[in-house]
């Protein structure tokens, strides 16, 4: 009998907290992707949001496709994404646009999905390929033209690439096939994302698919080959928010916004360097952030 | 015999089954899906099995002859530090393993291959050394008692009765190793895991599964592999399969 009232209060307890939780406010999920910059947009607009007296949770560390489809469903309420990924990957647009009306266009097609864009940061991390300083020199290779050239003319360079973009609509093969270059499968090395700049400073491959807000990037001495086609579109951090979310907190764009005015390249790549070369804690140095620009 | 008979008996609604999940994987497109990446998969797989295959052996190298060391009277009082170490060598996940091995030797082919043979060696060392040590006090003092000299008693008496739970621990280990290939992606050395993880990132089932039902199958195909050498290898009077 006593067991029985135990388990009894136990469940009645078990039940009450379940159903008290749903009761108390909505929280807000943050989501985001599985690098640095990520990790740390991810923590920045928690501690932001927490500071604004926002319940968040975060969900942070997936793969893009799964990421947009978690916010799809409404697992996800606000992450920060790229204008070019947005465009290219989940809505299938070919074309090319500039700045602007790439941003109008994503804005425009998520609209309808009941997917809001922010307004877009001024910090474009595009896709870029990187090279040792030192070898790009002694080749000669300053664009992605003349790295094309180079292995069309019988050089052995070894690329690597991380998961998502060597399959990706914006990925490797429609860039090999806009810059007209084919590489073996034995020269494309596929790593996690923060290990192409690993294996490109240690000499094991000669061209990296890199970020262009990366801190590593400098701190290595690496040079970025210059787009010359104009392959890549432009990949503007902005956030991005549920409708229904924004429409249960009036305020929340606003203060995305006023976060997201705050980022720029400088700033984006030397908070990556912070953790990537300093290896300084994510949570410590997005804090850090936000103190000195008086948003907690 | 008579186990055999009752297996038949359920082997008729399995393969009904097996032809059912068929039809239906063929019907919702799956298939096609995933043979869409045919290409990547036979040269994943490749990668794959070689791997598996230079690591594994590796393993099975070196693990032999540290097991059979360790279970020599002269080493007794070390191999009981050394099994403890294994063991808890055992508890480290393999993706910690590999991560190690990445800070020592860096990226790619060469890091992988050390991390699996570690996650491989343990299982092996540990099997080889506890059926060595386990064979009956009795077989050993008959052996001695007619004139054995202790490298003969190991050839003749100690390994033919050890070869039985030996066999065991390289098939677990090769299970593990096989299974644990896909992580070495992480740190560019290849093989399915490239599929596996490049689907999930792009939510992509078809492209993940392509990668983790020819890793399943890999993993099925080996073990059944060692279990045949198994069957063959160890002498019909001490093997329990054969008896």
């Amino acid at each position: 009998m006593k067991t029985l009232k135990k388990l009894a209060s136990v469940a009645t307890l078990a039940i009450s907290m379940t159903f008290g939780g749903v009761a108390a406010a909505e929280t807000i999920v943050v989501g985001g992707k599985n690098f640095t910059e990520q990790q740390l947009l991810t923590s920045m607009t928690a501690q932001y949001l927490r500071a604004k007296g926002y319940d968040v949770d975060t969900r942070a560390g997936m793969g893009s496709a799964v990421l947009r489809s978690a916010q799809e469903n409404g697992q996800v309420d606000v992450y920060w994404e790229y204008t070019g990924t947005g465009l290219i990957v989940y809505n299938g647009v070919k074309e090319r646009f500039g700045r602007q009306e790439g941003y109008e266009k994503v804005r425009e097609l998520d609209m309808e999905k009941g997917l809001v864009w922010l307004q877009p940061s001024d910090a474009n991390n595009t896709y870029a390929l990187a090279m040792q300083a030192s070898e790009a020199k002694a080749m000669g290779i300053k664009t992605l033209s003349d790295m094309a050239a180079a292995i069309n003319g019988g050089k052995e360079l070894v690329l690597a690439s991380n998961a998502e973009w060597y399959a990706r609509e914006d990925g490797f093969r429609p860039f090999s096939k806009a810059y007209g270059f084919k590489l073996p499968r034995d020269q494309i090395k596929r790593m996690d994302s923060g290990l192409t700049y690993t294996a490109l400073k240690e000499g094991e491959v000669d061209l990296a698919l890199v970020f262009a807000t990366d801190g590593r990037i400098p701190a290595f001495d690496f040079v970025i080959l210059e787009d010359d086609q104009n392959f890549f579109p432009d990949y503007a951090i902005t956030p991005v928010v549920r409708q229904e979310t924004l429409d249960k907190n009036p305020e929340l764009d606003e203060q995305l916004n006023k976060l997201s005015g705050l980022l720029d390249n400088a700033v984006m790549s030397r908070l990556n360097a912070e953790v990537d070369v300093k290896r300084e804690d994510i949570a410590e140095v997005t804090r850090n952030f936000l103190e000195q620009n008086d948003l907690i | 015999m008579k186990k055999l008979k009752y297996s038949s008996l359920f082997q008729f609604p399995v393969l009904i089954g097996a032809l059912l999940l068929g039809v239906y994987l063929q019907r919702s497109g799956l298939i096609d899906g995933m043979l869409f990446y045919w290409e990547d998969v036979v040269y994943l797989t490749k990668q794959h099995i070689q791997l598996t295959l230079i690591s594994g052996s590796l393993a099975i190298i070196v693990g032999l002859p540290l097991g059979t060391i360790l279970s020599r009277p002269r080493f007794i009082k070390m191999s009981e530090w050394a099994m403890q170490g294994l063991n808890i060598g055992t508890t480290i996940p393999t993706l910690a393993i590999l991560a190690l091995s990445m800070s020592l030797l860096g990226i790619g082919f060469v890091p992988s291959v050390f991390g699996l043979f570690i996650a491989s060696l343990l299982p092996i060392v540990r099997n080889t050394y506890t059926g060595l040590l386990g064979v009956p006090a009795h077989l050993k003092e008959s052996a001695s008692g007619i004139g054995m000299s202790a490298g003969q008693m190991l050839l003749r008496v100690e390994i033919p009765n050890a070869t039985y739970v030996i066999f065991a621990g390289i098939r677990t280990a090769l299970a593990i190793n096989v299974g644990t290939v896909p992580l070495a992606f992480l740190i560019g050395g290849g093989g399915l895991g490239e599929l596996i993880f490049t689907g999930i990132d792009l939510f992509d089932t078809e492209m993940m599964l392509a990668g983790a039902l020819m890793t399943a199958l890999l993993a099925i195909t080996v073990d059944i592999l060692v279990a045949g050498c198994a069957f063959l290898m160890v002498p019909r009077g001490v093997n329990p399969s054969r008896a």
